[in-house]
């Protein structure tokens, strides 16, 4: 019996992670404006960003999906691994570069902040320099300036949507004793080829640690089911020992209590699902640079499976409590609907967002009090600064990688739990409308 | 700087409220908990569902601070 659930559990672990592999292959085809990256980003000409700015980088570079799989800078030289860039162009076809270095020296295609365009020239049609000055005496003066900038930006944007790509910079201006001088920012328009499609299909950072995800849990789990099919009836052994309280504990306290005994068609779903958001998140606290389930993308294609099997599953009395609630006074019906609609589409959006945020904010939590070393410490001036909050900081971010390690276990048990519970709803049958009152029964 | 002030003091918000409510939550299992140790189980799982819930309120706000602050400039 187990085997069995084992044996086609693998097959699910190969569809959902094929699934959400695709899923990541972020398609941004080249149409309308480009909403270009709205991150800042260190450089510019002579431009170079405070401490502070350059850790709220190294932040969200850490959570952000890149083409570039950054391990660790020795000395001089970077460990990295460069994935390779697969566009399709209608113009062109399929075209492969081995990295983003190669991709830049393409003359028409221009990379930024992770999004590629496909443009005519890479000298830009137009720039906007945004100069917010630190001087209390020019402050007003260059407030006024920049408003006008902007309002000259909004105007171009709208006059020319579709036309070009804008990518932003921002960076700080020191004067010559190092203070700084003014905060600046460009915005550089590029001319976009006109009516040709570009796809982005690379495999990214994420997309590569999902197939590790789903490679470590298809081992495992093929070598448990080998060893039940050989030692059938006898005490687990080894891994097996370890498997099996978790898989007991996802169909017993997740998916039976809530499925109306209809549980064991979905356990192979709720196994895969579990393990995968389980060691996803645990392959995020190792120094891999990992972040599966700190992706939207990801935790929205989970919440939209989970959408799917609550509309596959669900019952004509699911439908008429959205569309049409029974033993509601008739004029509260139009109310409950809207009402009803609204929960129908929160409740993948928050498993989305729950998973997401949970995630992600662990993350930032362990990367900012390791930056508060290099804060306190002025980036290597203050030794001081740097020791003193050193014990503290390190004793934090190990306080909280233990919480996360629950946290990873918690989210992943209450993403499927949630599930359970909202396929079971959509399961239900009417064994419940006594309650409705007499209306419910005409 | 006031999108900055504004998420950090929204994020500080949904903190108190999320922290109430687990806080309640968690008095009132533990207590239930010793009441009847047998069903120690159910209220668990019970009390790690709703805690998700109220968690999961308290980050949306949290999403849309940190949505002020990323994206506060543009």
């Amino acid at each position: 019996m187990k085997s069995q659930i084992l044996k086609r559990f693998t097959g699910f672990a190969a569809v959902i992670g094929i699934a959400i592999s695709l899923s990541l292959y972020s398609c941004k085809a080249q149409h309308g404006p480009v909403e270009g990256g709205h991150e800042s980003s260190a450089g510019g000409e002579g431009a170079h960003a405070e401490l502070e700015d350059e850790v709220s980088d190294v932040i969200i570079h850490h959570v952000m999906d890149t083409h570039d799989w950054h391990l660790a800078d020795v000395g001089e030289t970077e460990i990295a691994l460069h994935l390779p860039w697969i566009l399709y162009n209608s113009a062109t076809g399929i075209e492969f570069y081995g990295s983003t270095h190669a991709l830049a020296e393409n003359e028409h295609y221009l990379e930024a902040h992770g999004n590629v365009y496909y443009v005519s020239s890479k000298t830009p049609v137009r720039e906007f320099h945004f100069s917010t000055s630190k001087d209390p005496k020019l402050a007003a003066a260059s407030a006024a300036l920049v408003a006008t900038e902007r309002a000259e930006l909004k105007k171009f944007e709208t006059e020319n949507a579709g036309k070009y790509a804008f990518v932003h910079h921002k960076g700080i201006k020191r004067d010559a004793a190092g203070a700084k001088e003014a905060l600046i920012e460009h915005v550089t328009a590029y001319e976009l080829v006109q009516g040709a499609t570009l796809i982005d299909f690379s495999m990214t950072k994420t997309a590569l640690h999902i197939l590790i995800v789903a490679i470590v849990i298809f081992l495992m789990f093929t070598s448990v089911a080998r060893a039940y099919k050989k030692r059938g009836g006898m005490a687990p052994k080894g891994l097996q020992s370890f498997m099996e309280p978790v898989i007991l504990f996802v169909r017993d306290d997740v998916a039976k209590p809530y499925l109306h005994g209809k549980h064991e068609k979905f356990v192979p779903y709720f196994l895969t699902l579990f393990f995968f958001i389980w060691f996803s998140n645990l392959l995020g606290l190792t120094p891999l640079s990992s972040n599966i389930a700190g992706n939207t993308t990801i935790t929205i294609m989970l919440a939209m499976l989970t959408m799917v099997l609550i509309v596959a599953n669900s019952t004509k009395d699911f439908w008429m409590h959205i569309f049409w609630f029974p033993g509601v006074p008739i004029w509260m019906k139009p109310l409950m609907l809207v009402v009803e609609l609204m929960g129908f589409f929160t409740r993948p959006a928050a498993l989305a967002i729950r998973l997401f945020a949970n995630i992600s904010a662990g993350h930032f939590m362990v990367l900012a009090l390791i930056s508060l070393i290099f804060i306190l410490g002025d980036n290597g001036h203050s030794a001081a600064g740097a020791y003193t909050i050193m014990p503290l900081s390190l004793a934090f971010s190990l306080f909280i990688f233990m919480v996360e390690l629950l946290v990873a276990a918690v989210q992943a048990f209450v993403f499927s739990l949630l599930t359970a519970v909202f396929i079971g709803q959509a399961m239900e049958t009417h064994s419940h409308d006594e309650g409705h009152g007499a209306e419910a029964h005409h | 700087m006031d999108a900055v002030a504004g998420a950090g003091i929204g994020a500080g918000l949904a903190v108190i409220g999320a922290g109430y409510g687990i806080g309640k939550l968690a008095a009132a299992a533990v207590e239930s908990i010793a009441r009847q140790p047998s069903a120690s189980g159910e209220i668990r799982a019970n009390m790690i569902l709703t805690a998700a819930f109220v968690e999961g309120v308290a980050l949306f706000g949290e999403v849309i601070c940190l949505l002020a602050v990323l994206g506060g400039n543009g």
